[in-house]
C-alpha cells in the first residue's frame, strides 16, 4: 500500500476511534469499504448478473416440519377414502410400489376422522387441527400435488432440502445467499433455528455441499448464547475485545504491507464482522422489545399441555417445544427484519406411524397459532410481500393404515412420496389458491404435478433466479439446485 | 439437416467468407477432398470429429432436423432431408457434401469451425470402406490398439526435453527449467527465495501440518553448512507425523468417518483401523502403484495378508443406510456407484459419474462403459475381519478381566462366608443364599468379552450379482447384462485382452500404459505443495476440464514419478527441494493484472491453514498438543448441543480424558450427521463423497471460533503462561518470545510496539478487575507473576493466534 495513503488512513483511524471507541471501530469499516480497500464485504456478496430479472422475495422463512405431517388429515381432504374405511386398496394403487414398513397384501385404507371446512374467502378447505391457520388461507397457495422420489426421510429430507435424495449438495439457503449475497450488515445471510429432538438429516439438511463454508446455515440457540462461539470467554471484557479486534487489525495491516496480500483485507473484513455479530446476535434473540399482544399472539408462554400424545413426555419431540417453537416463528420474523435472507425452522417428530390422531393433535396444536401469527405479524409490518414463507416436509403419508408386523392396531399412516401437499405465502405467491389435484384416495395426483425440483425452481423464480443459470462448477460438472429438471410453476406467481 | 440450415443461411455464409478470405485451411466450395486412403477407424478417426462438430445439435440433446448421429442406428436412418450417408458412396452422401461447403447456402456445421479437408478426407474414407461403426461391446474388447480420442489428457505420458534457458542460474531441478521457461517467454522475473523462518515453517506445515520449534527454526537459521535446507527435507520426510498430514490428504478422496451416515448414523468403532493403515504406508513411503493394488483389490493380491486387506477398507467408508425400511439392495448399488465414481474421480481424474444416468455428455465414455466399471465392484461383499488385538486392546481387557475377577472373588466369598454362618440344611432354599448365588451367575453373565478386534474390509462374495446397465440410473430398472471392462478411451493394458477382476482394475489403474493415473496423481501432490494443481480442476481431466497451465512439467513430474517407482516421498521430495517451491509468497504487484490468480507461479501461494493443521498449530502453540499417532478416534471437548441435533441424540459424545483430549485434529471422531463444528467451520470435507479439493473460506464465524471456541482459549492460556515461563525479561522479551514461538521469527520494531502496548493495557485493565483476571486464567496461579500479568499474557495470546500470519502458511 502507498505509505502516504496509509498515513492517511491510520490518521483517520486514530481520529475515529480516539473519538469514540465502538463507533470508531464500526465507522472505519464502512471507511474502508468507501474507500475500496476492503475486499470482502460484510457478508458474502453476490454472483455478478444476479438477480436475472426483478425479485418479488427478498428473504425466505421454510418452515421443515420432520417426519412427513399427514396431508390427508390436514390439507386434503378425501371423502370417497373415508367412504372406504377399511377397504383393500385396488391393486392397481400399489403394483411395484414399496413401502417403508407397511405390508401392502393386508393394509386396509384408512378413513381421517378429521372434519374439513372452508376457510377464507377463497374457501380452500382445511382440516380442524389448523384452525389458526385457516384465518390466513387467503395468502396460502396450497399445493395438493407435490411428489418426490425419496421414500425414506433422510433422502427425502435432502431432496427437499438440497434438491437430490444424496450428500453434498448444497441446501436452498445456501444456494439463495450464493447467489445472492447477504443482505445484513451484522448476521448471517442463512440462519437455523431448531426446537426439541435432531432431524433425521441433522446438519446436512443446512450444508452448504460443495459450496464455501460461508455459504452453510449458521445454527441459532433460541435461549443462552445464539451463535457458538459468540461470547468472549469469562473474565474477558467487552473493553479487551475491542483492544483485541483493534490490535488485530493493525498488525495484520502490517502484515498486507510487508507480504502486500489484498486478502487479508478480507481477514480484517471478517473479524470486525464478528464483533459486530457478537452484539447483532444478542439483541436479535432478546425478546424484551416485543409488546405483549405480539407475543400472546405467538404465543411464546404457552406450555407444553401435559395430556398430549402419549401424555406429554415425548410428545411433540421433547419439553418445552410449544414455547421453542413460537419463540423461533418470532425470532424468523425478526430475522427477516434484520435482512437475514433465509431463515429455516425445524421441527422434528411428524412421524407418525402410530397414534397418529393424537400426536398429530399435539404437534398442531404447537404449530398451528405461531405459524398464523408469523404470517399476520409479516404482512401487518408490510413484510409478507416480500418474504416468502414455507410450510415444507419430506412426503406425505398413505391412505393406508400402516399394518406393520408388531403393530396391535392400525393407528398411524407410511410413508408417501407419490401426493402431498405444501404450502408458500408471501413473497410474490399468489394466495388464496389451490394447485393441483389428488386421486379420490389421495394416493396419486391427477392434475398439475408439482416436483420438489419444480417447487425449487418456482421459489428461485421468485428471488428473480433462473434456476436453470445458478450454477456452480463441482467435479467437473456444472451443478444447480433443480439438478437436470425443474419447470417453473406459474400459477403460483402473482 | 436441411431443415435447420434457412435459420443459419446467413451465418454459414459469413463463416465461409471470412474462412476464405483468412484462407483458412477449408475446402473451396465446389469441390469434395478425396477420401484419404489409409485404413479409418471409426472411434479413432471419426467419432471425436462428429463429437466436436456435430453432436451439439445431432445428439443426445438436441436433434435438429430430426438427425441424430452420436447412435448407429440413428445415423444410419438419417434425419429429415433423408440418409445422412451412404456407405460406400461418399461422394453422395449429404453428410459430406455439407460438411465440405459444396453449397454455400448449407454449410455444416452453421457456427464455428469448419472441418479440415483432412477430416472430411477421413470421413470420406470411412463412408467408402463400408462406414463400419462397431457396436460398443465391440469397442470395449477389442484389444489394446483399442479407441482413441485427441484430448490431451488421453494420449500417453511423454518425458519432454528440458527448456533452453537464457539463465539457468535459478535452476536448481527440472521443475525449475519449466517453470522459468514460461516466465521468460512472458518476461517475467521469478520472486526470491523465501527466508529462512518462512521456509522452515512452510515446509513443517506442508509436509507434517505441525510448526517446528523454536530449537528447530535456529538449527535451521544458523546452519551455514552448504546442504541445509535439503537435510531439513530429510529430516522431516522421515518424521512419523509425515504419515498423518498426508494420511488426511488421502482420507479426504476416502471419504473417511466414523459414523455410518443417513439417519442411524451408527457409529464405526472400527473404522481407525484404515485411517492407521494410511497413516503407516505412507510413512514407509508404500508406492503408489502397490499402495493402489492394496486400497482396491488387497483381498486379492498375492500373497494377501491382514494389512493388505486393511487397505482395501477404502472402499468401505462409502454410506451405509440403517433407516427403518430402506430397501437395501437400493443402498447396496448406491455404494457401488459412490465406489465406482470415487475411482474415476481418484484415479483416473474423471467424473465417470456422469455416466450413471447416460452416456458421459462430453466425454468419451457411454452409459455402457460406466457399468463395465461398475461390475468390477458389484461382486464385492463387505466384511469385517477378525483381528489380532492390539495391545491397547489388550491392556484394556486385561484391566477389565482383573476387576471382573475381582469382583467375582467376592462375590463367591460372600456365598462361602453365609455358607459358613449358618449351619443349616438345605441351603439351596435359604433365600439368602439363592439371592447370592444368583448375584454370582449374574455377574458371570457380564464377564468381559476376549480382546477381540475387527477390521472393516472388502472381499469377493462367492455368488456375485449379475451387473447390468441400469436405465438412467435407476436400480429398478435393469437393461442389458454387462461384463467387467475398462472404458475404451484407455489402452487396454492387458497382454490376455480382457480384464475380469478387481485386481486387474488395480493393475490397469496403474500400468505404464495409463496416461492418467501418474498425472492426476502428481497434479494433486503439486496442488498440496502449491494450493493449485498444474490442472486446476483435481477432478476433472475429461474435455471439461481446465487444460494444464505447464503441460510439459505435469508430464515430466508423471514420468519421473514412475522412474522414482511410484515413490511419493521422492516426488514430494523433488518438488519442494526447486527453486519454484521456494519462492518467497510475497504479492507481485508487477502481476496484479497479468497473472492475479498466480498461474505462472513467480512467487509461492499464500494459503489458509485447513481445519485439522488450525488445530493442531493452536495446540502446539499452547504447548498442549499430544504427539501419539494413531489408535481409535477420539472426543474433544465440544460445544454442548451439537450431538443432540441428530436423530434422538443417536451420537452421544462422551469427552475423552487427559491427553486424548489434546491430541491433532485428524483424529477427532467423525460423526457424518453432526461432525465437529470446528472442523466444518474451516471446511474439512463432510466425508459423504471423496473430496479432492477443500474449499479455503474466510468467515466471521471462523473469527468467533479462533477467539471464543473453548479449545483454542486453553491454547491461549497454554501460550501465555509458557511465554511468562521461557522469557524471563520483561515484556519486550516476552513479546519476542512469542513471535517466535507463533510466527518463527522476530517481530519488527513496529509489531513489537503495537504488541508491547497491547499487553500494557490488557495488564492495567486486568489489574482493575482482579476477579475477571482470575476468571481468564480458569483459578490458575503461574509462578513468579501476579494474576493480572499471568492473564494479561493470555488476551495477548489469543491475539496473536488470531493473527493472519499464524493461520496462513507462507
Amino acid at each position: 500500500m502507498d505509505p502516504i495513503q496509509d498515513h492517511i488512513q491510520q490518521t483517520r483511524r486514530h481520529f475515529l476511534t480516539s473519538a469514540s471507541s465502538g463507533v470508531g471501530l464500526l465507522a472505519l469499516a464502512s471507511m474502508l469499504r468507501d474507500d475500496g480497500l476492503l475486499a470482502a464485504e460484510a457478508g458474502p456478496s453476490g454472483l455478478p448478473g444476479l438477480p436475472h430479472f426483478a425479485p418479488k422475495a427478498k428473504s425466505c422463512i421454510c418452515i421443515y416440519l420432520e417426519g412427513a405431517p399427514s396431508q390427508v388429515d390436514l390439507f386434503d381432504e378425501k371423502p370417497r377414502l373415508r367412504e372406504l374405511h377399511g377397504q383393500p386398496l385396488p391393486e392397481s394403487f400399489t403394483k411395484n410400489v414399496r413401502f417403508a414398513f407397511l405390508q401392502k397384501e393386508t393394509a386396509r385404507l384408512l378413513g381421517s376422522p378429521r372434519k374439513f371446512t372452508p376457510r377464507g374467502a377463497c374457501g380452500m378447505e382445511l382440516s380442524d387441527y389448523l384452525p389458526h391457520l385457516g384465518e390466513c388461507a387467503d395468502d396460502i397457495a396450497l399445493i395438493r400435488s407435490m411428489h418426490t422420489e425419496a421414500f425414506n426421510h433422510h433422502p427425502g429430507q435432502l431432496m427437499m432440502n438440497t434438491g437430490v435424495p444424496n450428500f453434498g449438495r448444497p441446501s436452498v439457503g445456501s444456494w439463495l445467499n450464493y447467489g445472492l449475497g447477504s443482505a445484513s450488515e451484522n448476521l448471517p445471510g442463512y440462519v437455523v433455528l431448531t426446537a426439541g429432538r435432531g432431524t433425521s438429516g441433522g446438519a446436512s439438511n443446512w450444508s452448504s455441499g460443495f459450496l464455501p463454508s460461508n455459504y452453510q446455515g449458521v445454527l441459532f440457540r433460541n435461549q443462552g448464547e445464539p451463535v457458538l462461539n459468540l461470547n468472549n470467554p469469562d473474565g474477558l471484557t467487552g473493553a479487551m475485545q475491542e483492544e483485541t479486534i483493534e490490535a488485530l487489525r493493525d498488525l495484520n495491516r502490517v502484515r498486507r504491507r510487508t507480504i502486500g496480500d489484498p486478502e487479508i483485507n478480507s481477514r480484517i473484513a471478517a473479524y470486525e464482522l464478528a464483533f459486530r455479530m457478537q452484539s447483532a446476535a444478542p439483541e436479535l434473540i432478546d425478546l424484551k422489545g416485543e409488546n405483549r399482544r405480539t407475543l400472546d399472539a405467538y404465543g411464546v408462554d404457552r406450555v407444553d399441555p401435559s395430556k398430549g400424545g402419549r401424555g406429554g413426555v415425548g410428545a411433540g419431540g421433547g419439553t418445552g417445544v410449544f414455547r421453542q417453537f413460537a419463540v423461533n416463528c418470532l425470532l424468523a420474523r425478526r430475522m427477516v427484519e434484520r435482512g437475514v435472507r433465509f431463515v429455516n425452522l425445524f421441527h422434528a417428530s411428524w412421524d407418525h406411524h402410530s397414534d397418529l390422531d393424537l400426536e398429530l393433535g399435539f404437534n398442531c396444536q404447537m404449530a398451528d397459532q405461531p405459524v398464523a401469527a408469523l404470517l399476520r405479524d409479516l404482512k401487518q409490518r408490510g413484510l409478507l410481500d416480500t418474504t416468502l414463507v414455507i410450510w415444507a416436509s419430506e412426503f406425505g403419508r398413505t391412505p393406508l393404515g400402516e399394518n406393520r408386523p408388531g403393530f396391535k392396531n392400525v393407528t398411524g399412516r407410511d410413508h408417501h412420496p407419490f401426493a402431498f401437499t405444501l404450502w408458500m405465502a408471501g413473497g410474490g405467491v399468489k394466495g388464496g389458491q389451490v394447485i393441483g389435484k389428488t386421486d379420490e384416495l389421495g394416493w396419486n395426483v391427477v392434475e398439475e404435478p408439482v416436483h420438489v425440483n419444480d417447487f425449487h425452481a418456482t421459489l428461485l423464480q421468485l428471488f428473480g433466479i433462473d434456476h436453470k443459470r445458478l450454477t456452480y462448477r463441482f467435479q467437473g460438472r456444472d451443478f444447480r439446485l433443480t439438478d437436470v429438471a425443474g419447470k417453473v410453476v406459474d400459477k403460483l406467481l402473482a | 439437416m436441411s431443415s435447420v440450415v434457412p435459420r443459419f443461411r446467413s451465418v454459414a455464409r459469413a463463416i465461409v467468407s471470412i474462412a476464405a478470405a483468412i484462407g483458412a485451411a477449408t475446402c473451396a466450395a465446389g469441390e469434395l477432398p478425396p477420401a484419404s486412403t489409409r485404413t479409418v477407424d471409426y472411434r479413432r478417426d471419426v467419432q471425436p470429429v462428429l463429437a466436436r462438430n456435430c453432436y451439439g445439435c445431432h445428439g443426445p440433446q438436441k436433434q435438429k432436423g430430426g438427425l441424430r448421429l452420436d447412435r448407429k442406428a440413428e445415423a444410419l436412418a438419417g434425419g429429415g432431408s433423408g440418409r445422412a450417408f451412404e456407405p460406400g458412396k461418399s461422394a453422395d452422401s449429404l453428410l459430406v457434401q455439407y460438411v465440405a461447403g459444396l453449397d454455400p447456402d448449407t454449410v455444416m456445421p452453421p457456427k464455428g469451425d469448419r472441418l479440415t479437408p483432412e477430416q472430411i478426407s477421413l470421413i470420406r474414407a470411412w463412408i467408402d470402406q463400408g462406414a463400419a461403426w462397431p457396436e460398443e461391446s465391440e469397442a470395449v474388447a477389442t484389444g489394446p490398439a483399442r479407441a482413441g480420442s485427441d484430448h490431451w489428457a488421453f494420449q500417453p505420458v511423454r518425458r519432454p526435453g528440458l527448456p533452453r534457458l537464457k539463465d539457468a542460474s535459478r535452476v536448481r531441478n527440472p521443475i525449475d527449467a519449466f517453470i522459468l521457461a514460461n516466465l521468460d517467454a512472458r518476461g517475467v522475473e521469478p520472486s526470491p527465495e523465501a527466508d529462512r523462518p518462512t521456509l522452515i515453517r512452510r515446509l513443517a506445515l506442508d509436509l507434517l501440518g505441525l510448526p517446528p520449534t523454536p530449537a528447530e527454526v535456529d538449527a535451521f537459521v544458523n546452519d551455514a553448512e552448504p546442504g541445509a535446507y535439503e537435510r531439513l527435507v530429510e529430516r522431516i520426510l522421515g518424521s512419523p507425523h509425515y504419515g498423518e498430514r498426508w494420511g488426511r490428504h488421502w482420507l479426504d478422496l476416502a471419504r473417511y468417518a466414523d459414523s455410518d451416515g443417513y439417519e442411524k448414523d451408527s457409529p464405526r468403532p472400527n473404522a481407525w483401523r484404515y485411517r492407521d493403515w494410511v497413516i503407516d504406508a505412507l510413512n514407509r513411503d508404500l508406492p503408489f502403484d502397490e499402495f493402489t493394488l492394496q486400497q482396491l483389490a488387497g483381498d486379492l493380491v498375492p500373497g494377501a495378508d491382514l494389512g493388505s486387506r486393511t487397505g482395501t477398507g477404502f472402499h468401505r467408508n462409502t454410506l451405509t443406510n440403517r433407516e427403518g425400511g430402506v430397501d437395501q439392495e437400493e443402498y447396496r448399488i448406491r455404494a457401488v456407484v459412490d465406489r465406482v465414481n470415487t475411482t474415476g474421480t481418484v484415479w483416473l481424474g474423471l467424473t465417470v459419474g456422469c455416466a450413471q444416468c447416460h452416456s458421459h455428455k462430453y466425454d468419451p465414455l457411454s452409459h455402457k462403459e460406466y457399468y463395465g466399471l461398475f461390475a468390477f465392484f458389484n461382486s464385492e461383499k463387505e466384511e469385517d475381519i477378525p483381528a489380532p488385538p492390539l495391545p491397547f486392546e489388550i491392556d484394556a481387557y486385561r484391566k477389565a478381566k482383573e476387576t471382573h475377577d475381582a469382583e467375582h472373588a467376592r462375590l463367591v466369598k460372600a456365598v462361602e462366608d453365609h455358607d459358613k454362618s449358618v449351619a443349616g440344611d438345605k441351603p439351596d432354599k435359604d433365600p439368602v443364599r439363592v439371592k447370592l448365588q444368583k448375584a454370582v451367575a449374574d455377574h458371570l453373565k457380564k464377564a468381559p468379552a476376549g480382546p477381540a478386534s475387527k477390521i472393516p474390509a472388502l472381499a469377493e462374495n462367492a455368488k456375485p450379482p449379475k451387473t447390468h446397465i441400469l436405465i438412467r440410473g435407476d436400480f429398478l430398472r435393469k437393461g442389458d447384462e454387462v461384463e467387467p471392462a475398462t472404458p475404451a478411451v484407455l489402452p487396454l493394458c492387458s497382454p490376455e485382452g480382457k480384464l475380469t477382476s478387481r485386481l486387474d482394475l488395480a493393475r490397469w489403474l496403474v500400468d505404464r500404459g495409463n496416461p492418467l493415473t501418474p498425472r492426476v496423481t502428481v497434479n494433486r501432490v503439486w496442488h498440496y505443495l502449491f494450493g493449485r494443481g498444474l490442472v486446476p480442476t483435481l477432478d476433472d481431466f475429461g474435455t471439461r476440464g481446465e487444460r494444464p497451465s505447464h503441460p510439459e512439467l505435469l508430464d515430466w513430474l508423471a514420468d519421473e514419478f514412475i522412474r522414482l517407482e511410484w515413490s511419493q516421498k521422492a516426488l514430494i521430495r523433488t518438488i519442494v527441494t526447486s527453486s519454484t517451491y521456494r519462492q518467497s509468497s510475497r504479492a507481485r504487484p508487477d502481476l496484479a493484472d497479468r497473472d492475479p490468480t498466480n498461474i505462472w507461479l513467480a512467487r509461492q501461494h499464500r494459503l489458509r491453514l485447513e481445519a485439522e493443521v488450525l488445530r493442531d498449530v493452536n495446540l502446539a502453540a499452547g504447548g498442549l498438543l499430544s504427539p501419539v499417532v494413531g489408535g481409535p478416534s477420539v472426543h474433544p471437548p465440544q460445544p454442548s448441543g451439537i450431538s443432540d441435533l441428530t436423530y434422538a441424540g443417536s451420537a452421544r459424545w462422551v469427552e475423552s480424558t487427559g491427553a486424548d483430549r489434546h491430541r491433532r485434529g485428524l483424529y477427532t471422531w467423525f460423526q457424518r450427521t453432526s461432525p465437529y463444528p470446528m472442523l466444518m467451520t474451516f471446511d474439512a470435507p463432510d466425508s459423504n463423497v471423496c473430496t479432492v479439493r477443500r474449499e479455503r473460506s474466510n468467515t466471521p464465524i471462523q473469527a468467533l471460533t479462533l477467539l471464543n471456541d473453548s479449545t483454542f482459549l486453553e491454547c491461549a492460556r497454554g501460550l501465555g503462561a509458557r511465554v511468562i515461563a521461557e522469557a524471563k525479561g520483561g515484556t519486550e522479551d516476552r513479546v519476542r518470545r512469542i513471535v517466535k514461538l507463533c510466527l518463527c521469527r522476530e517481530p519488527s520494531s513496529e509489531e513489537a510496539a503495537l504488541l508491547t502496548r497491547l499487553h500494557d493495557k490488557f495488564a492495567a485493565q486486568c489489574r482493575e478487575r482482579p476477579a475477571d483476571a482470575a476468571k481468564l486464567l480458569a483459578g490458575r496461579k503461574l509462578a513468579g507473576t501476579d494474576d493480572a500479568e499471568a492473564a494479561a499474557w493470555v488476551a495477548v495470546a489469543r491475539t496473536v493466534l488470531n493473527l493472519d500470519e499464524f493461520v496462513t502458511r507462507e
